[in-house]
């Protein structure tokens, strides 16, 4: 247990000490929220009809930037091959890996994610399904980047993503539709339960999977 | 009796005892392939009746229905395998992912084209973000998510190990996609389309249909037979079996 903190803290000091692993997805998140009505329309109405999408595809866009941070560094640096020789129980580590890099590239564009009322012009009853569906989304979300970054380690090519995208698609429909239901006065709990249900049944897969996927670099 | 299938499985795993058995049975596998391919073709194209509603549009069912059945069929047979070989570490399980992921998703892009050449006249469209149509982009998404895998990997076995975990990753995925997909579609777009025509489909017009599906699944069963032993003679080109045959030849 205390091997897991100490890893978890070792973690958090390595993402804080370097600022582009939280700033960069931030950045890419505002620009593009800011350049959809340029390039769209600056018609409230139009605006107020795209925004949950939009705000879910950069979302999912902005984590592209970051999840080759789950193992990269540690796979230069020669790190994960010792804590593949520690014995310890490797999921885990996987797990807090995933956790940190959630915390420090996710949650800071959840956050800025309520700018979206006043950019995109989401009525104010959209911001809680908003925030909910990306409280529980997101998580899945750096589940599957984990699974393609430890697939795609070393290598820069275009398969991380390609794996990536498609599994992402349920949680994008499920939360651009929780807050179109929102919109519409229709109740949106059972959109949040199921994303809950596909990140919880999910988890233990791709964590197991991601362990597999990490230990193919080193036989 | 499982003490036979047992026997069977062992053998599967030996590539020179696959490589003579698969030799055999390659021609026949062709020649009833191709001559259902053909006679269901001539059949559906020429002598089935016209349709009543589409005229003969209908008939690239001959083509489309086979090419969606076999593609959804090829991957869930790989995400089997995928099993076998993350268990078992049967190395043929891999030689099969490899062959057949290139003919899955040929086998997906032709249902989605020609799916689209039938939309076209019926629907007015080419293209519909509907339930089944979606499904199957995803499904062609996957296909070539993992024939990209495949060459990523310096060493044969880590790229079969990782395409395996990638097949069997989307098997567990694909129908929460196919769920999904249902309720967002059913909820924004209400019963507009829908491909009932197909379960009261006459006698005239079925017949031909199940022989052109069992062509194209023996055709599936032809190709993938040839290019599994193409790819087991570039992986085994070192070994001694492999030279003593083709001197042989």
């Amino acid at each position: 247990m205390i091997y897991f903190i100490k890893i978890l803290k070792k973690e958090f000091l390595i993402y804080s000490r370097k600022s582009s692993s939280f700033i960069s997805p931030v950045v890419f998140f505002l620009i593009s929220i800011s350049l959809y009505p340029i390039g769209i329309s600056n018609d409230p109405d139009i605006l107020k009809n795209l925004a949950p999408g939009l705000i879910w595809i950069t979302v999912l866009l902005s984590t592209l930037i970051s999840f080759q941070n789950i193992f990269s560094e540690d796979y230069e640096d020669g790190s994960i091959e010792l804590l593949l020789a520690s014995g310890q129980n490797l999921s885990m580590i996987v797990l807090i890996k995933i956790f940190v890099n959630w915390i420090f590239s996710c949650l800071p564009i959840i956050v800025l994610s309520i700018f979206s009322i006043f950019l995109l012009y989401l009525p104010q009853e959209g911001l809680k399904p908003l925030i909910i569906s990306l409280l529980i989304g997101t998580p899945t979300i750096c589940l599957f980047g984990a699974l393609a970054g430890a697939l795609s380690l070393g290598k820069n090519s275009i398969t991380g993503p390609a794996l990536m995208l498609p599994l992402s698609l349920p949680v994008l429909i499920l939360g651009t539709q929780a807050i179109n239901y929102s919109l519409n006065g229709i109740n949106f709990a059972s959109n949040i339960l199921l994303l809950t249900a596909i990140l919880i049944f999910l988890l233990p897969i791709i964590l197991f999977a991601s362990v597999g996927a990490l230990k193919l670099h080193f036989n | 009796m499982f003490q036979r299938l047992k026997n069977f499985y062992h053998k599967l795993g030996s590539y020179p005892w696959f490589y003579k058995i698969s030799g055999k049975v390659i021609p026949f596998l062709g020649f009833f392939s191709i001559t259902l391919i053909i006679i269901s073709s001539i059949w559906g194209l020429f002598f089935s009746p016209t349709d009543a509603v589409q005229g003969d549009v209908y008939r690239i069912i001959y083509f489309h229905v086979p090419a969606v059945s076999v593609s959804q069929m090829i991957y869930y047979s790989m995400s089997v395998a995928a099993a076998v070989f993350l268990i078992w570490r049967m190395k043929m399980a891999g030689v099969y992912i490899k062959s057949l992921a290139p003919i899955g998703a040929a086998f997906t892009f032709i249902g989605l084209m020609s799916g689209a050449i039938w939309g076209q006249p019926t629907w007015g469209t080419w293209w519909v973000w509907d339930a089944r149509l979606t499904s199957t982009l995803v499904l062609f998404l996957f296909y070539l998510a993992i024939i990209g895998m495949q060459s990523t990997f310096a060493s044969r076995k880590s790229a079969d190990t990782a395409v395996s975990i990638i097949t069997l990753v989307g098997v567990v995925n694909l129908p929460i996609v196919k769920k999904s997909v249902d309720w967002w579609n059913t909820l924004h777009q209400p019963a507009s389309i829908s491909i009932s025509g197909e379960s009261s489909i006459s006698n005239e017009m079925l017949v031909p249909l199940l022989f052109s599906i069992l062509g194209v699944y023996l055709f599936v069963l032809f190709t993938g037979l040839l290019s599994m032993r193409a790819e087991i003679s570039s992986r085994e080109q070192n070994k001694e079996w492999f030279k003593k045959l083709l001197s042989k030849n």
